[in-house]
């Protein structure tokens, strides 16, 4: 296989043994105000926002709109006790992955363990409450249009807690593996995944109140 | 500004206390109310948020015939 290396300027001759060992693509831009793990999270969570925007104009088309007579149709009720007993599960998960940071922050390796692995349990409870409610409901993803985008919403919701799930899972396993310090360069697995489930618990709060309050 | 978990965790309270403001005047009073009070909390958030994009944009170095802008 041909090595990929950069062809050498002119009178670089300085640079000649560093840059003979170099093979690859050369190095991605730096920013000196933002380091590139917590901008690719901010970003990825940008496009996520967009998603989310497109399926919160369809429900606001549909109720709105297309104004049915009654929202939600008899003689469907939606369990709003159950969805707000949720919420404050997720809210609370997001105190205990601050709790995580905070701690590795402070060199507390013990509290960082607690965290993520308490973070880690109530995103299961969550999940575990969602499907059960689903279970219970009484209608479907094809009961007229508030059944498909009731569960379209939800479901993208609860398809980010199970990735937001998949992340923590890592970063628990490798919490207790010993992998992170105290620096910030030395605990991006913590910081990510703590950021990602931050923006699931914010886009929790907006479509709890939209679905179940409003 | 910075960019960490903490900055964002910030925002998971600011979030919190308005929508939650939302929810308590939605159970209070009525839907169109409640609804009427999101749309006011989305439309400062929105102004806010063009502001800080501009004055970040204002203030980055590296713009367009900013100081650390390579041409």
């Amino acid at each position: 296989m041909e090595s990929a290396s950069v062809p050498l300027p002119h009178g670089s001759g300085g640079h000649t043994a560093e840059a003979s060992h170099h093979h690859g693509p050369p190095e991605a831009n730096q920013s000196s105000r933002i380091d590139k793990q917590t901008l690719g999270i901010l970003l990825f969570i940008v496009s996520e926002v967009m998603l989310f925007g497109a399926f919160f104009a369809s429900y606001f088309f549909l109720r709105v709109v297309v104004n049915p007579v009654e929202w939600p149709p008899q003689p469907f009720e939606l369990p709003v006790a159950v969805a707000g007993m949720n919420t404050a599960i997720l809210v609370s998960s997001s105190f205990t992955v601050h709790y995580a940071l905070e701690a590795v922050r402070k060199g507390n390796r013990q509290g960082m363990k607690l965290g993520l692995a308490l973070t880690w349990m109530l995103g299961l409870t969550f999940l575990f409450i969602q499907i059960n409610e689903y279970v219970h409901l009484g209608f479907s993803a094809r009961t007229e249009s508030f059944g498909t985008i009731f569960y379209c919403l939800t479901g993208l919701h609860g398809a980010h807690v199970f990735v937001g799930l998949m992340l923590l899972t890592f970063a628990t396993i490798r919490a207790f593996r010993g992998h992170f310090g105290e620096k910030a360069e030395d605990h991006f697995g913590v910081e990510v995944p703590g950021i990602y489930w931050h923006f699931v618990d914010i886009m929790w709060i907006i479509v709890f109140f939209t679905v179940y309050i409003l | 500004m910075t960019y960490n978990e903490g900055a964002v965790f910030k925002w998971v309270l600011i979030f919190g206390v308005a929508v939650g403001s939302a929810i308590a005047l939605t159970l209070l009073t009525s839907s169109l109310v409640g609804a009427l009070w999101g749309l006011v909390l989305a439309i400062a958030g929105s102004v806010y948020g063009i502001r800080w994009a501009r004055d970040w944009w204002q203030n980055a170095r590296d713009r367009p015939g900013g100081p650390d802008h390579d041409a």
